[in-house]
């Protein structure tokens, strides 16, 4: 289970201090939860602390009991590497490295023998409708292939936490059903958090977070869990 | 997919750019390769040549060691019958004076090089294993034996007239026989004429030759000892010497090729430098999924070497090529290989390019691996 605890970022701006996020205190369960909020509320700052990409001014991120904030910035890679999968608004993927080839990276990190790789690399992007994509180089993938091949990456070393930031932010409206559908099917059995500006996607979570000025403001319970 | 993998992906990404940085490097290379394969040419045909000579001991002016023979004729005939009295005295095989005289131009095809010889005695007592093709071996009054590869080139025969100056001219009375050795390119000569041309009575050099069971080091020192002013060197003294002379030469030489080599770093630091600003956002979304700082260090440091070592060896590859080519002229002209691409040398520019490599690499490795992940991120 991931928790924030009394989790505060600000920044140094010149002689402002810009509170990007203020006691934010949460214990996420199983399945999806979406986290929506105006432009500027702390929806990305809260991702970057969970995830340990930044570190807080203040409060603590706790994975299963283990101190995330507290370990050197490999450590938290190690930690990010078996437990945590991310798809990103867009540039997801390393543009030289086929489709296959992006979603073994995870297995690369984690030292898999090659054969391991290419076969689970394989079955994930069947699993994500990519059979007939396996060689493409994402610049010849569109936009919502782009995402299916990093949701499979995610998937690749099967993480207990999935982050999304704005996983369906650039796609046309037959894309975004996809991704959306493939997305909450793999949050079923994990800790999903979906950052979004999108009302529609963040009602198909079973709990939305709503921030307000680096606030959690108010929590709502779509569909009870389980 | 290993890592090299994902090296080779993104060199091959950028085709030309990879291509042109490998060919600063690969022309680096091999200029520095060329430039020292001439030190190695040189210690290998001296050495070569020296190790054929036949006398153990040259006597020569003091302050013109190393020279070989080539110095000033500074030995007087007084010095030359003080040293004869010494060498009977301990009983040496022979004492040869000598005298040495270059004629025409840079140019080898029209250079000669005259050797003077005691009367009596032949160019197979220094040159060991040097026989006559034609004619005579030992020089006679008024007649010089050639050298077999000056004889072809200048297609001199037997009674061909051979001019020193315009009062004196030979004949030739002799021709020797190709040996692959430096006699094949001088002329024998008796010493008087050769004199007479420099207008001097002394000599540049006495040879000295042992007699089996001589210690060369205990002759020289006796010889100097007996006749001041002189140096006796024996042939490993000369090779020693040789090889410092040849060291400096070296380090000149490298010096001049660090400017190639410098600029060839250069161009490598600044391709991983670009493809490293152009892979901010890659490299933050690969140390999202994972991956620690040293994976991307190591991933960029890769690059520089790969790209360094590749064009290392072309570089290698090309300088050998080159050389090849050189000691075919220089092998026709005057019968030396002048470059050798040893495999020490080899050995030597492939840890060059690499360590070059290294250098070019680190800066843009550490930059690239030390970025915030958000700030990775957050560039597109
Ligand atoms: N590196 C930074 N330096 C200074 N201020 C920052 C930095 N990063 C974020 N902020 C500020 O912190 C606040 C929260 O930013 P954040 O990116 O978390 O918002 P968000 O909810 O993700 O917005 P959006 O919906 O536009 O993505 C904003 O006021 C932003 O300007
Ligand atoms: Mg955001």
């Amino acid at each position: 289970m991931l928790r924030a605890e009394n989790l505060s970022k600000r920044y140094r701006q010149g002689e402002k201090e810009v509170v990007a996020l203020l006691g934010f205190t949460y214990a996420f369960p199983r399945g999806a939860t979406a986290v929506v909020g105006p432009s500027g509320s702390g929806k990305t700052t809260l991702l970057n602390l969970l995830a340990g990409f930044d570190l807080p001014s203040e409060g603590g991120v706790y994975l299963d009991g283990l101190a995330l904030h507290q370990l050197p910035e490999d450590e938290r890679a190690r930690v990010r590497l078996k437990h945590m999968g991310f798809v990103f608004q867009q540039w997801n993927l390393i543009p030289t490295l086929t489709a296959w080839e992006n979603v073994a990276f995870p297995l690369l990190l984690a030292g898999r023998p090659r054969k391991e790789r290419q076969e689970q690399a394989f079955a994930l992007l069947e699993r994500v409708g990519l059979a007939h994509r396996l060689h493409h180089l994402p610049s010849r993938l569109s936009g919502g292939e782009q995402q299916r091949v990093a949701l499979a990456r995610a998937l690749a070393l099967d993480p207990p936490v999935l982050f999304a930031d704005e996983p369906t932010g650039n796609l046309d409206a037959e894309s975004r059903e996809q991704v959306a559908a493939l997305l909450f099917e793999a949050g079923k059995e994990r800790t999903l958090i979906l950052v979004t500006h999108d009302l529609e996607l963040a009602a198909r979570a079973e709990r939305i977070l709503y921030l307000k000025g680096g606030r959690l403001a108010r929590e709502e319970v779509v569909q009870p869990a389980g | 997919m290993e890592i090299l993998h994902l090296v080779l992906r993104n060199l091959l990404a950028r085709p030309v750019r990879s291509l042109l940085t490998l060919l600063g490097v690969l022309i680096a290379t091999a200029s520095m390769v060329l430039f020292l394969s001439f030190g190695e040419g040189l210690r290998r045909s001296l050495f070569q040549e020296l190790s054929r000579v036949g006398p153990a001991i040259q006597v020569v002016p003091e302050g013109t060691e190393g020279l070989g023979f080539g110095g000033y004729p500074e030995i007087t005939p007084r010095q030359l019958a003080a040293l004869q009295e010494a060498g009977q005295a301990l009983g040496v095989r022979a004492l040869v004076p000598t005298l040495f005289l270059a004629r025409g131009g840079f140019d080898p095809q029209t250079s000669f090089f005259f050797q003077g010889l005691p009367p009596g005695v032949g160019p197979d007592l220094l040159y060991p294993g040097v026989r006559a093709r034609e004619g005579r071996l030992v020089p006679t009054e008024g007649g010089a034996v050639v050298g077999g590869k000056v004889a072809k080139r200048s297609q001199l025969s037997l009674g061909s007239p051979l001019r020193l100056s315009p009062q004196v001219g030979l004949k030739v009375v002799g021709i020797l026989e190709e040996s692959g050795g430096l006699a094949d390119n001088l002329i024998f000569v008796p010493l008087a004429p050769l004199q007479q041309v420099l207008g001097t009575e002394n000599y540049s050099a006495v040879l000295v030759a042992l007699n089996p069971g001589q210690k060369a080091e205990e002759v020289a020192r006796a010889l100097e000892a007996a006749v001041p002013g002189l140096k006796a060197q024996t042939t490993g003294e000369v090779m020693r010497f040789a090889e410092r002379a040849l060291r400096i030469s070296d380090l000149v030489r490298f010096g001049i090729s660090l400017v190639a080599l410098i600029v060839g770093g250069l161009l490598v630091a600044n391709t991983v430098m670009m493809s490293v600003y152009e892979r901010i956002r890659e490299f933050g979304v690969m140390r999202a999924l994972g991956a620690r700082r040293g994976f991307i260090f190591r991933l960029v440091v890769l690059e520089a070497l790969l790209l360094a070592l590749l064009g290392g060896t072309l570089g290698l590859a090309l300088g050998g090529v080159v050389s090849f080519a050189i000691n075919l002229y220089t092998l026709d002209q005057v019968g030396l290989a002048l470059s050798a691409v040893t495999p020490r040398l080899s050995l030597f520019a492939l840890l060059v390019a690499l360590l070059l490599g290294l250098l070019a690499g680190l800066l843009p490795a550490y930059h690239a691996s030390r970025i915030p992940v958000v700030e990775a991120l957050g560039r597109v």
